[in-house]
């Protein structure tokens, strides 16, 4: 999809009115366009604007009283409406059709959703498993997010917050691009023990569906999301261990 | 069921709705009061034509009918022309209260202020998408007008609101991303 394309749906997307095939279009769009992104995270400041600042009125208690007060309506006359319950059952057809719609559409969304997420966390599996035999896990080696970082930002449409977390057992040794679904992608390399941890950055907008920690091909793959961003770690250290890493990711300084 | 519990259970619930919308259709909490009274009235009389589970977008219908013959009796000058064209760029600055805006400087009544002067039509589809949060589809029942129309209105509006002064800066820092 080109801009000129994307860019008349983009409100209309932050809107959330558009179908889940323009939704998933749109989505791909913005991760490799930086100038449609910046128009979608303005519309939607502008969204949370109007909403925490233009108050929205409640009716006064006075009101309310007077309109309790006002006499009922004028009784309709029977016969208008008799012949509508011959066609009730029509009603309740068209009904049952469009519930058994509506339940399709969101299951087939949520379907649409999981493979998408399913696809992501494999393409990371394959992506560790390739850098890690063809030796190719770190293109830039430093544990210095004031190097790591600019690295990275200077090769991506996006700028992913980088730290080193060797207090807590977790020091970082470096960081590559990796191509995840079509999309370049920040991927910070860490060290637990005498495991290789990758961490998968990407842009928040990029993330569908729950995040619910798997193992695939013996890998465990955990997944957050946190600072704008979604995180997915790789790694074949024990799930368990990781997770503070992955929570202090998410966390970023909230808790320094 | 009797009309008036009809009203009563399906309509009432929705009278924050319909106090809200009129408020920011009036701009006044005495004229709004009047507009929804006028629009319960009417509500009452016409409650059998309700279909059930379409109660707020039918209220809220019915009280921007009532809003708009409210204001052709009262305000006459506000709705100028239904030719989008006249209105391009008409915020009406003017039109808030003078006394708001000595004290408004504070940075949270400026969107306010700013929502509240934008032209009827742009106002009336960004609070019934913003604040009251109706689907695309709704507004465009309540405004009786064709789905196009809303996206393009809501477009509109919100890029006046862009251009208050303090969302300005937002804008060009967008559009300085834009351009490199």
């Amino acid at each position: 999809m080109k801009c000129d394309r994307a860019l008349p749906c983009i409100e209309a997307f932050a809107d959330g009115e558009l179908s889940v095939w323009r939704r998933m279009a749109i989505r791909r769009h913005l991760a490799t366009c930086a100038a449609c992104a910046a128009r979608f995270l303005e519309a939607r400041s502008l969204q949370a604007r109007i909403r925490a600042e233009a108050p929205r009125f409640a009716a006064p208690e006075s009101l309310r009283a007077k309109v309790m007060a006002m006499p009922g309506g004028s009784p309709a006359p029977a016969a208008r409406y008799a012949p509508v319950h011959r066609w009730q059952w029509v009603a309740v057809g068209a009904m049952l059709g469009c519930a058994i719609t509506v339940v399709t559409w969101f299951a087939g969304n949520a379907a649409l959703d999981r493979r998408e997420n399913t696809d992501i966390a494999s393409a990371a599996v394959a992506a560790h498993v390739r850098a890690t035999l063809a030796k190719q896990l770190i293109q830039v080696a430093s544990s210095d997010q004031h190097t790591v970082k600019p690295w990275l930002s200077s090769r991506l449409d996006y700028s992913p917050p980088v730290r080193d977390f060797a207090a807590e057992g977790f020091p970082l040794v470096g960081a590559r691009i990796e191509d995840l679904d079509g999309h370049p992608v920040a991927t910070l390399v860490y060290r637990y023990r005498e495991h290789n941890v990758d961490v998968f950055v990407r842009p928040e907008w990029l993330r569908a569906g729950a995040a619910e920690p798997r193992t695939l091909r013996g890998f465990h793959v955990l997944r957050a999301e946190g600072q704008g961003m979604d995180w997915l770690v790789v790694t074949d250290a024990g799930g368990e261990a990781i997770a503070p890493l992955l929570q202090r990711l998410a966390e970023g300084d909230a808790t320094r | 069921m009797s009309g008036h519990s009809r009203f009563e259970g399906e309509v009432l619930p929705h009278l924050d709705a319909a106090y809200n919308l009129a408020r920011w259709l009036t701009r006044n909490p005495q004229d709004a009061e009047d507009v929804v009274q006028d629009a319960c009235v009417r509500a009452l009389r016409y409650v059998e034509s309700l279909r059930s589970g379409e109660a707020r977008a039918w209220f809220l219908t019915i009280v921007r009918n009532a809003f708009y013959d409210w204001v052709s009796r009262n305000r006459p000058g506000e709705v100028l022309s239904d030719s989008e064209d006249a209105l391009d760029g008409a915020v009406d600055f003017a039109a808030v209260d003078p006394e708001q805006n000595a004290v408004r400087r504070s940075d949270a009544r400026v969107l306010a202020d700013a929502l509240a002067a934008l032209p009827l039509q742009f106002r009336e589809a960004i609070v019934l998408r913003e604040l009251e949060e109706l689907s695309y589809r709704e507004i465009a029942s309540v405004v009786g007008v064709p789905v196009g129309t809303i996206m393009s209105r809501l477009a509109r509006g919100r890029a006046m609101l862009r251009l208050t002064p303090s969302l300005q800066a937002v804008h060009d820092v967008v559009e300085t991303r834009r351009r490199s």
